[in-house]
């Protein structure tokens, strides 16, 4: 059989790209991953619940090996172990009383142990299934060979939910994340959005894990709105942003592992951390970046003139 | 964020359009493009199909275990472009499964598959080694052979030879070896390091005295419960076994102890691998040297 070869012309390589379903389902799915983490990790990145977001990625491993002992498909798994650790973390949540250190550091201690109890219920659960849990790399570290049509469209559906609720949620969320107490003060149920923001970065954590696999959920969920977030800082502007820069991380990774033998994995962190390291680089080239100081509304409190930096 | 939605949608309403060319299903010269996800079907496959087929196999390296086999770009297209499909099935390939799956659109025709786990009615969690059942590869020859003639109707005769040739000529050594094994050593006890030996051991007559489950913890590399590992060491240091018989692609440290104590008590050794070794060699070339190996420890045992 013929290699299939990158050349010059783009046109036939995107016509090569796309000739196999399989490749044509790795798109689709890569598109709406890209899309879905990029909005949803811009909102994680901006409200610093990266630990939260990575312990809940965390949680694919015992879905995954419940949903086999359980003798389910691995993806119920996902999507009931992401979600029930999400309103796990919601609830340890504690309203924004005393001073903020000291509540942040006793919410990270919570997710910490919602993350060790997570892992060790993984390993019960592999030593109680007594076959091979099957793929048991590619649940780490993803597989974009083998999505069928039953999952893109699985995966058309928890996003278009997700991007849904964050489109009708958007403008209260933004300000709740900046500054809760003026949102509270405002009459914005505070409260009720993080636990319901942390249900959304639940699906779409379990959603974009079984393409990434779950150790590499970070790289689509962190990377682009960090970028994005250094880049401008205008939350509509930004956003547009992650999502460009989500969109281009995957398609180019999904191409370049088309034609070469090495993992997707390998090639979308490196984009990922290229486009980050790119957009820092660029912020401190560019004077009018350096100066500019974020309009009120959108600074996170005590970020001074940095721009919103990652959690 | 409805027009990144929007972008989802339309994104998805574009590519939906694409990927319905025709894969190559014929290789060079017409001949019928066959994939076989492992080497020692691929191997059968091959002699079945002569002249009239091109045989890729996927996993071929010896040192891989076809259980966590991470298959590539390549492989997937090798998948796609097949016009028949041999995967084994039972839980030991769900990758290959997959990249069947991944291409398979509704109302359309994918490869031919033939999945020998389906063929021969085993599910996940039953033993899938059953290319070490002679009963079973005969069955998957059967299978093979009505597959080739129903994707190429005008060479039946040409299959129908080739088939004949094969069971007659091909397999004649290994299926001798077998009987002969059977006649002289039935009832023998013996142990064994991996369910792999469990279908021929059966076939031959043999007394398997290790507990199955011994076997099946070092095959899916899960642990070895200590009482099962007591009556391991316990039925080679007893002399209970005559005969060990181990997976030397597979050594963990559990199987290495008790091919130190087999070795200790002067129990001879026999060693099979899970896929063929070396990959030149023919699905019965190297069933028949594991089996001579075989006979001559048990010769050693008995002085039968």
């Amino acid at each position: 059989m013929s290699e299939p070869t990158l050349t010059w012309n783009l046109a036939r390589d995107v016509e090569e790209l796309l000739r196999y379903r399989f490749m044509v389902h790795a798109f689709e799915a890569g598109t709406i991953v890209a899309v879905m983490a990029a909005v949803v990790g811009w909102y994680m990145v901006l409200r610093r619940q990266s630990f939260a977001g990575h312990t809940i990625a965390v949680m694919s491993f015992p879905g995954a090996a419940g949903a086999a002992l359980a003798g389910l498909p691995s993806a119920v798994g996902y999507y009931v172990a992401c979600g029930v650790s999400a309103l796990a973390i919601g609830r340890s949540r504690r309203p924004g009383r005393g001073p903020a250190s000291s509540a942040r550091s006793g919410e990270s201690a919570a997710i910490g142990v919602v993350q060790v109890a997570g892992l060790a219920l993984g390993f019960l659960f592999l030593s109680l299934y007594s076959g091979v849990l099957e793929q048991l790399e590619s649940l780490l570290f993803g597989t974009f060979l083998g999505i069928d049509s039953a999952q893109v469209l699985t995966l058309l559906i928890v996003a278009i939910a997700v991007l849904g609720a964050l489109a009708l949620a958007g403008r209260p969320l933004l300000l709740a994340s900046l500054d809760p107490e003026v949102a509270r003060a405002r009459g914005v149920p505070v409260r009720t959005l993080d636990v319901g923001f942390l249900l959304l970065l639940g699906l779409a954590v379990a959603a974009t894990s079984q393409i990434t696999g779950a150790l590499l959920v970070f790289v689509l969920l962190v990377a682009p709105p960090a970028a994005a977030q250094v880049l401008t800082p205008r939350p509509a502007r930004s956003l547009a942003v992650s999502v460009a820069l989500s969109l281009l991380i995957t398609w180019l990774a999904l191409s370049i592992s088309y034609f070469s033998p090495y993992p997707l994995g390998f090639f979308i962190t490196t984009f990922a951390i290229g486009v980050y390291l790119l957009a820092q680089l660029a912020r401190h080239v560019s004077p009018r970046a350096r100066d500019r100081r974020p309009p009120a509304p959108v600074a996170p409190p005590h970020s001074g003139s940095a721009p919103i930096p990652l959690a | 964020m409805r027009r990144s939605a929007i972008v989802v949608l339309a994104t998805c309403a574009l590519l939906g359009g694409c990927g319905s060319a025709e894969p190559r299903k014929e290789g060079s010269g017409g001949r019928l493009r066959v994939v076989a996800a492992e080497n020692f079907w691929g191997s059968i496959a091959v002699q079945l199909g002569g002249s009239k087929t091109e045989v890729s196999s996927i996993v071929v390296n010896p040192e891989t275990d076809p259980h966590s086999y991470e298959p590539s770009a390549k492989d997937a297209r090798t998948m796609a472009d097949a016009a028949i499909a041999i995967v084994n099935g039972i839980g030991y390939d769900e990758w290959a499964s997959r990249l069947l799956a991944a291409d398979a659109e509704e109302g359309q025709r994918g490869p031919l598959t033939l999945n020998v786990g389906d063929l021969l009615g085993y599910r996940a969690g039953d033993n899938p080694h059953q290319w070490y059942s002679p009963a079973h590869v005969h069955a998957v020859v059967d299978a093979i052979v009505a597959d080739y003639e129903e994707a190429l109707p005008a060479d039946r005769t040409y299959f129908a030879q080739q088939k004949r040739a094969f069971e007659t000529q091909g397999l004649a050594r290994y299926d001798a070896l077998i009987a002969e094994i059977r006649r002289r050593y039935a009832g023998v006890p013996v142990g064994y390091s991996e369910s792999i030996f469990q279908p021929l051991g059966g076939a031959l007559g043999l007394k398997l005295l290790t507990p199955y489950s011994f076997a099946r913890a070092i095959a899916e590399g899960i642990e070895v419960s200590a009482r099962d590992k007591q009556t391991v060491d316990a039925q080679v240091t007893g002399h209970r076994v005559k005969v060990w018989v181990f997976n030397s692609q597979n050594v963990t440290p559990d199987v290495q102890r008790v091919n130190e104590l087999a070795r200790a008590a002067h129990i001879p050794i026999a060693t099979v691998t899970e896929t063929l070794s070396p990959a030149s060699d023919t699905f019965q070339q190297w069933q028949v040297s594991q089996l001579e190996a075989l006979e001559r420890a048990l010769h050693e045992a008995t002085g039968r």
